[in-house]
């Protein structure tokens, strides 16, 4: 590679790339440096089991891709990118064979609230119809924006008289869990069970105060989950090809070990192999906040201060996932399609969580380093991208919660324990759908957690969401409120990546918020700003 | 009484917002441009079905330094810094005092796109905006107010409020 | 896409096709390419299928044709992220019973290379020396007949006879070299065993069967040169194709993945573009080129309703197989292999190519004969390790060994023979390998797994897993390839070219088949040629 770039981006997951399409387009000289052999980190899809069989190693769900600048500005679509919005979004089938499902259409998810609770399905409706009203705007407001604190966002709120407005708004949401927001509002615990889960699914856990907050958004788009066609890692390529269309190079095998500071501003990087490259204007990193500021740069160019708040108060996910990718040579058929023949073809299925004390129960024991009783999540995107296997055949995804850290055994225990754990959920997945005797599955491959942190060290301690998802961790103190801002003490250097407001998950966030910034002390003129 | 969508409507409007902000504290410096986009939705008498009104506001400093109506070719170019659109009802609705604008955008009736951050934190200055437009003025609606009861619906709009060229813009069906 | 129409289309984003996008969008041609996996790259292909963090190569290893190849001069590919190590010891054969290894070194280090074949017989190692000596100079012979279009001379008698005469006329090597197989050529030239062993294997991978007679000059000259020339792509051999792809995207080129071509399509008898198993059409108004292999190209997407009733019986005459089929072993270890006959040569232990397996010439034979013939072989196989040499092949403290095995085409087996194989065979080498290097035990190996050639049928439609698209001998070599009518790329369909290892010069990571494919294209539009007067091609 050349020696001089404008711009040096640490890590090609879809939020560096975003970036450095972006500053590619407005003109500048943009190197990505990829430490694994290619672009796209938590965007993977790999044939794990077998050829042909598609597999998403990480990221499965696009559910902000009708909302993000950057699809239609880096033109995304034209690029090839197609996404699927399943028709049956998700379900959850209960141990006594009854099933809830959600699906695209309000009223059809109505009417399978009704069967549970007539005003449960009401007061949903209300809920949706709701959020949907303040969707675009608050997420306009909090995703696409950098970030103002709680205390701004509830004041503008409550200046604006949201609370008075809003049936399900309230200030009062910011001390509350999603659980206690469940019990105010909804009745039956099945409908209560399978809102919580899929609170959980989008890392908002049910029993942490203050999430609450976010609820009603993640309601409004409950049944507006994307699957991106050809698999995830199909968007990272769309990606990289805007970068490179537009003069950006994205450099894989490029594994950056140090930001070289000089006068107090970022200059470059070197890799593990001596190789020095120069940043004319900027560095950007997009890998953990621990990565950057321990790892990559000087411990003079840090400060004790700032070095002793990144090793004690950047917190992270105290709960990560366990993952069985399979082959399969048939779909599952649930016995509760009895009960609801829809379930059959829901894209995400929630197997047996029946109350949110099931989820809560679950959360202590992974609190504590425990294994629970596998009650995985099923997803089958073959069921709405039939590419994604050989004809005939399905790939799967069972997804359990579970620790990173087992109580009993130390770094090796989840290599032992995987094929085990994994055999089990499976085995849990056969009791709601019997068809999938073990001649189904033609290969299986588990995916620990301990894999999730050898595959992406920025995901530590398999922290897919890099970062916890609080209050206190959220907006302009994500991670912490020195680096809030997208910017960092050291001058030129600035957190692209996930750690940042406002999260992680497929948002493009971080990076279009930082490129704000960006655009400021670089002087670059924000075309992307379309009013 | 000034008639909705005209000249004197217009002055009318910039006066109550000078008016309301005057006793504002801690008005941001700077200037932006705002575009309201009426989009004529079939209920509404004042603008056409399928066609589009837009109306260009300037504030500096929390004043109002105009508000008027544009067409086509004069917009190129105008660099915005928000914008607001809905269906034209909506917009009548909001004029007459019958809805409120901030549950408007709540309820996602009328979208609004811009900094967002900077809207929320200047949420007094844009309450009062927003207040001085809905209650500010009292508007004669010739074609019927909000919920149009007086005369035919939209099918009038094409001879009545919608303008066909730009002085027409500045008159309205009452000087025609 | 970005548009409906393009100037060209080319099917299959394998690194020839890929390499004739980006010389196609520069000439100014609009460019898609269209590729039916979810990746570009084809056999240019590197993941981690055992263990994350451990890198594979599942097809290419070498890099050889790296100082030849134009497309990397010609678009700044190292630039864009290829970029190479060249180890230096380069092949070699270790054994069982502990005796000398043979190490070829880089052609940079000949005295090693010399000391080592000297271990066993001067004679042999001064010979060796001298003609590989010889090969190197002959690289721009070698190049020159990569990446030209080939002519009836190309590979002909009498050019080989001329080359013969100038280049080894004093080593008493006559004209009827030329009809010989390379094995008679390496029995008459060296005498040692094991230096046999290693060169029949050697010819084997680098593509000339072993017994095929009539290629005996082209182990003078290309296996020749090619031993121990060999580098290494950081990252995997995936690199390459990135970096090409990386090319063509500044070019201009657009791509489309995960889009599976069903059918070229033909207006007045010209190819025009081509409709994809969804049913969406892409447009070409000058050019539709295939990286795919003959028979798909011909008979299923152009259809033998639109071919010639010759051009019809040629494709389906097209041979794949039994050259050129491997299967994929890949271990991830603790430790490197550390070989027994390191005692003589601590080099075999940083060795980048590794014969392991093979006590002898017999043992080599019969072996190659076996996957020749139709039946598995008895274990042996030739190794890497590239995390000797790039750590980011494999985590911390850990190494990823890659290997080869010759395997009876994809159809000699059933489908549960081919399973009972995967099942089986890595471990059956394993105790191969313990013999040769006794701490190869199972407590050092965390996970192994074997891709066998119908699983590289299914992947990346190599048929038969034949790695050519073609089974390499002589009436299908040069002007051959595939058949005389289409060998110089041209289609008798206007505007079809093809451009994928079906044609000369075959498989192998030299892009030279998409170097060609433009320059035919050039020569019927009128665009520019990508000759380079400095290095003659």
């Amino acid at each position: 590679m050349r020696d001089t770039y404008d711009v040096v981006i640490v890590g090609a997951g879809h939020n560096g790339l975003t970036l450095g399409a972006y500053l590619a387009r407005s003109g500048l000289e943009v190197l990505v440096c990829e430490r694994r052999h290619e672009e796209g980190g938590g965007l993977c899809t790999e044939e794990l089991t077998l050829p042909g069989f598609l597999h998403n190693v990480h990221a499965n769900y696009h559910t902000f891709v009708d909302m993000a600048p950057p699809v239609t500005d880096l033109e995304l679509r034209e690029h090839g990118v197609e996404y699927v919005r399943p028709e049956v979004q998700m379900a959850s089938v209960f141990t006594d064979g009854t099933a809830l499902v959600i699906h695209s259409d309000i009223d059809k998810t109505c009417a399978s609230i009704a069967r549970f609770s007539e005003d449960d399905a009401e007061t949903f409706r209300r809920l949706h119809a709701e959020a949907h009203g303040y969707i675009d705007l608050l997420l306009g407001t909090l995703m696409y924006q950098p970030p103002m604190s709680v205390k701004e966002l509830t004041k503008a709120l409550s200046a604006f008289g949201v609370e008075e407005r809003s049936e399900f708004l309230s200030v009062k949401l910011r001390v509350e869990t999603i659980n206690r927001f469940l019990d105010q509002h909804f009745t039956h615990p099945k409908v209560k069970a399978h809102l919580a889960f899929h609170g959980a699914v989008c890392g908002y856990t049910n029993d942490v105060k203050g999430l609450a907050i976010g609820f009603p958004l993640l309601a409004g788009k409950i049944d507006n989950w994307n699957l991106c066609v050809g698999g995830s890692h199909r968007l990272a390529h769309a990606l990289w090809r805007d970068l490179a269309q537009h003069g950006g190079v994205m450099i894989a095998d490029a594994d950056v070990e140090h930001i070289v500071v000089q006068d107090g501003r970022a200059v470059g990087v070197r890799l593990t192999d001596g190789t020095e490259i120069t940043a004319r204007q900027a560095v950007a990193s997009t890998v953990s906040v621990e990565q950057t500021f321990l790892e990559f740069l000087d411990p003079a160019s840090v400060g004790e201060e700032l070095a002793h708040k990144v090793k004690t108060k950047v917190r992270h996910k105290d709960w990560t996932l366990f993952s069985v990718h399979l082959a399969m040579d048939r779909l599952p058929e649930y016995a509760a399609a009895e009960f609801d023949p829809d379930v059959n073809r829901a894209w995400v299925v929630n197997l047996g969580y029946g109350s949110p004390e099931e989820l809560n129960a679950d959360w202590a024991t992974i609190r504590a380093g425990g294994l629970p009783d596998p009650h995985p999540n099923a997803a089958v995107n073959s069921l709405y991208d039939p590419t994604d296997a050989p004809a005939g055949c399905a790939t799967g995804l069972l997804r359990q919660f579970a620790p990173f850290a087992l109580a009993d055994g130390g770094e090796g225990a989840w290599d032992e324990i995987g094929p085990y754990y994994g055999r089990k959920c499976i085995e849990e997945w056969r009791r709601f759908a019997p068809n999938l005797t073990d001649d189904a599955f033609l290969a299986s491959a588990v995916f620990t957690p301990h894999d999730i942190v050898r595959k992406l060290p920025n995901m530590i301690r398999g922290d897919w969401m890099m970062g916890e998802i609080s209050l206190d961790n959220m907006l302009d103190q994500r991670p912490l409120p020195e680096l809030g801002q997208y910017r960092t003490p050291i001058d030129r250097l600035y957190m692209a990546g996930s750690t940042q407001h406002p999260h992680g998950f497929i948002t493009f966030g971080p990076a279009y918020n930082a490129l704000a910034i960006m655009a400021e002390d670089l002087g670059i003129e924000p075309w992307w700003r379309k009013v | 009484m000034p008639v909705i969508y005209t000249a004197d409507w217009y002055s009318a409007v910039v006066e109550a917002i000078n008016a309301h902000v005057a006793g504002l504290r801690g008005v941001p410096e700077g200037a932006w441009t705002c575009r309201i986009e009426i989009a004529g939705d079939g209920v509404s008498p004042y603008v056409a079905a399928g066609e589009e009104r837009h109306f260009l506001v300037r504030i500096d400093g929390g004043r109002c330094i105009w508000y008027r109506e544009v067409l086509g070719e004069e917009e190129e170019g105008t660099v915005l810094d928000y914008r607001f659109s809905g269906p034209a009802a909506v917009f009548d609705e909001i004029a007459a005092g019958v809805i409120d604008p901030v549950d408007a955008a709540l309820h996602g009736t009328v979208k609004v796109r811009g900094d967002m951050r900077f809207l929320m934190r200047q949420a007094e200055l844009v309450k009062t905006l927003l207040e001085a437009y809905a209650t500010g003025v009292e508007t004669t609606w010739p074609l019927g107010a909000p919920p149009y009861a007086v005369t035919g619906g939209a099918g009038d709009a094409a001879t009545a409020g919608a303008p066909t060229t730009a002085a027409a813009a500045t008159r309205g069906p009452a000087d025609a | 896409m970005s548009r409906a129409t393009y100037d060209a289309i080319v099917i299959g984003a394998g690194h020839n096709g890929l390499c004739l996008a980006a010389y196609l969008q520069r000439a100014g041609l609009s460019t898609l390419v269209v590729e039916r996996r979810h990746e570009e790259g084809g056999g240019a292909n590197t993941e981690e299928p055992v263990m994350p963090g451990f890198r594979h190569n599942l097809h290419a290893q070498y890099m050889e044709f790296f100082d030849v190849m134009p497309m990397i001069q010609d678009f700044g590919l190292e630039d864009l992220g290829l970029r190479t190590i060249m180890p230096e010891a380069q092949a070699g054969i270790a054994f069982a019973d502990a005796r000398p290894p043979i190490v070829i070194h880089r052609p940079d280090q000949p005295e090693a290379t010399h000391a080592s074949i000297a271990r066993y017989s001067s004679a042999d190692a001064d010979l060796f020396a001298e003609l590989k000596h010889r090969a190197g100079a002959l690289e721009g012979l070698v190049a020159g007949n990569l990446y030209n279009i080939p002519s009836a001379a190309t590979g002909g008698p009498d050019l080989q006879a001329e080359m013969l005469d100038a280049v080894f006329g004093d080593l008493d090597i006559g004209h009827h070299y030329i009809q010989k197989s390379p094995k008679q050529v390496i029995d008459e030239l060296f005498d040692t065993p094991e230096l046999r062993a290693l060169l029949y294997r050697v010819t084997v991978e680098w593509g000339f069967p072993v017994d095929q007679t009539g290629t005996g000059v082209a182990f003078l000259s290309f296996i020749m040169w090619t031993v121990g020339n060999w580098k290494l792509a950081l990252g995997g051999t995936h690199s390459l194709a990135k970096a090409m792809t990386q090319a063509c995207y500044r070019e201009g080129v657009d791509l489309l993945e995960s889009c599976s071509v069903e059918k070229i399509l033909l207006e007045d008898g010209r190819a025009v573009g081509v409709r994809d198993r969804r049913g969406a059409e892409y447009r070409a108004s000058k050019v539709v080129a295939s990286n795919a292999d003959l028979r798909q190209t011909l008979l299923d997407m152009v259809g033998e309703d639109h071919l010639s009733t010759l051009w019809v019986k040629r494709a389906k005459a097209f041979r794949y197989g039994p050259s050129h089929v491997l299967a994929t072993p890949m271990f991830c270890l603790y430790e490197p292999p550390a070989y027994a006959s390191a005692r003589w040569d601590p080099d075999i232990d940083r060795c980048f190519y590794t014969m392991v397996g093979f006590d002898g010439p017999e043992d080599t034979i019969r072996y190659i004969r076996d996957a020749y013939g139709g039946t598995v072989p008895k274990p042996a196989a030739g190794t890497w390790v590239n995390s000797l040499w790039d750590r980011s092949q494999a985590p911390k403290g850990r190494h990823a060994a890659t290997g080869w095995y010759f395997m009876p085409p994809a159809s000699a087996l059933s489908p549960a023979d081919w399973a009972e194989v995967r099942a089986t065979y890595n471990e059956r080498f394993l105790e191969v390998w313990r013999q040769h290097a006794p701490n190869m035990t199972s407590e050092n190996v965390l996970a192994h797994k074997l891709y066998t050639p119908d699983q590289m049928e299914r992947k990346n439609l190599m048929r038969e897993g034949d790695f050519s698209n073609g089974e390499f001998s002589p009436d299908q070599m040069d002007a051959n390839r595939p058949f005389p009518e289409a060998s110089n790329y041209r289609t008798e369909v206007d505007g079809l070219y093809l451009c994928g290892p079906s044609a000369h010069p075959g498989g192998g990571m030299h892009a030279a088949c998409g170097y060609n494919a433009y320059k035919a294209i050039a020569e019927d539009l009128g665009l520019p040629s990508p000759v380079v007067a400095t290095r003659g091609y």
